[in-house]
């Protein structure tokens, strides 16, 4: 039964145009499941009223295996989504797309062997690397003090960076398996 | 033509691809998220939340409180004034909290009810405590409150005991700052701050926090740190009224000057 209903799957997703379609559609769900988490507090998943930043997190994800201008365009497109989401200026455009940029750029195969820690320290760096860039825009708006600015940053970041790298894997490992799976299926 | 050909050829599906996510993404930003809250809020109804009945009675009375001692306040100033009555205005709506903000840097709250029972934008939110903030955004079924601990948002308030005035900016806990308008106020800790006649965008008399500590060195304008008295990190429940825009408001006493 195992056996039949794998082949099955197989025999699903051989077709090209059916491949795409579904990774369309598991791509989409997935990013549609961030941004639906994106306002909940779920209990034990919060610090200081601080959540994980789960789109950073599907950036990340998205940007790590992939080139660097891909990695851009998600976080151009996940940056436009979270400005709806929240409010135009300051922009979450830059932020997601330096982060996008940087993973793509570190190449972690070469570096890293693939496993929670190395996700979960990449997460925590950029993380960090996009609420400081938001800290910047905030400081060239300058509608608030620098001193306001800084120390809510440090809170943000380091809040965000925490729970962020703890829980990278979960959307990490599922979407990565996913594609890994895709790309077998090419070859 | 050949080579964009045979470009198209084979980037065709990438290309399309990106439009169509581009393309979602901007009509996502220009709606504000509509349907990601409309769907949000839909997939949360099973999970709503239920009434942390003690904190909520706590709250109220420190709100009736805090509302004895504005009235008390106003009373006296009615007094001298004589026969200046004032409307209530009617609630709109009780709305449950379902969502909090999609992003650290703001402190907005998300509201299980929107323009389908009547709420709009610039209609302000209390809660059993005081005010929560302002509806910044709606959906049918959803609406974004800023608070008022949000950094961004800055309200003319006064201190209930004495009448000296100033505003609030949010410092994104249960704090906010209140910097006055005069060099020597007369404030004290524990003294009421509600919302101040000034404000276009809250009627007066709304009670907002008390007073926790008082910087009177600070320059260019004496500080004090307010608590807000609304129970915004544990809020359930919200009570929306209406309000007039700012703007119309505005205009209203350029044009009758004999009054």
């Amino acid at each position: 039964m195992m056996l039949k209903n794998q082949s099955l799957a197989a025999n699903w997703l051989d077709r090209p145009l059916m491949r795409v379609i579904a990774n369309c559609g598991v791509t989409a769900l997935s990013v549609l499941l961030c941004v639906l988490i994106a306002p909940t507090r779920l209990p034990g998943m919060e610090l200081a009223g601080i959540g994980p930043n789960w789109l950073l997190i599907w950036v990340v994800a998205w940007s790590v295996k992939r080139s660097v201008f891909q990695g851009a365009i998600a976080g151009l497109v996940l940056g436009l989504i979270q400005d709806g989401m929240t409010a135009y200026a300051p922009t979450h455009v830059f932020s997601l797309m330096a982060v996008g940029i940087l993973t793509a750029r570190l190449r972690k195969e070469r570096y890293l062997r693939e496993d929670f820690i190395s996700i979960a320290l990449i997460t925590f760096a950029m993380a960090v690397i996009a609420e400081t860039i938001t800290a910047m825009q905030y400081t060239l708006e300058s509608n608030r003090t620098l001193v306001e600015i800084w120390t809510y940053h440090q809170l943000i970041a380091l809040a965000s960076a925490v729970l962020s790298s703890l829980w990278a894997p979960i959307v990490y490992f599922p979407l990565n398996r996913w594609w890994q799976h895709l790309n077998t299926l090419e070859q | 033509m050949f080579t964009l050909r045979r470009w198209w050829d084979r980037h065709r599906l990438q290309t399309i691809l990106l439009g169509l996510s581009l393309g979602t993404a901007l009509f996502l930003r220009q709606t504000n998220g509509a349907i990601l809250y409309e769907i949000y809020r839909l997939l949360g109804i099973p999970f709503q939340p239920n009434q942390r009945e003690a904190v909520l009675q706590n709250a109220q009375i420190e709100e009736l409180q805090q509302r004895l001692t504005e009235m008390e306040s106003q009373n006296q100033q009615l007094r001298e004034l004589l026969g200046t009555v004032k409307n209530e205005q009617k609630q709109v709506a009780i709305a449950p909290l379902v969502g909090r903000s999609a992003d650290h840097w703001w402190q907005h709250i998300l509201l299980g009810k929107g323009s389908s029972a009547g709420v709009k934008t610039g209609y302000y939110v209390m809660s059993s405590g005081g005010l929560v903030g302002r509806i910044v955004s709606v959906t049918p079924h959803t609406s974004r409150v800023l608070l008022l601990s949000d950094p961004s948002s800055r309200v003319g308030v006064t201190v209930s005991r004495s009448r000296f005035m100033g505003y609030i900016r949010g410092q994104a806990s249960n704090r906010a700052i209140m910097e006055f308008f005069d060099k020597v106020p007369d404030v004290r800790q524990g003294d009421v701050i509600t919302t101040s006649a000034l404000s276009h965008l809250y009627p007066a008399g709304l009670p907002v926090g008390r007073v926790e500590s008082v910087n009177m060195n600070k320059s260019p304008a004496p500080e004090a740190v307010i608590e807000l008295t609304a129970p915004v990190s544990f809020l359930e429940w919200g009570m929306i009224y209406p309000h007039a825009q700012p703007l119309s408001t505005e205009a209203e006493p350029n044009q009758t000057p004999n009054q």
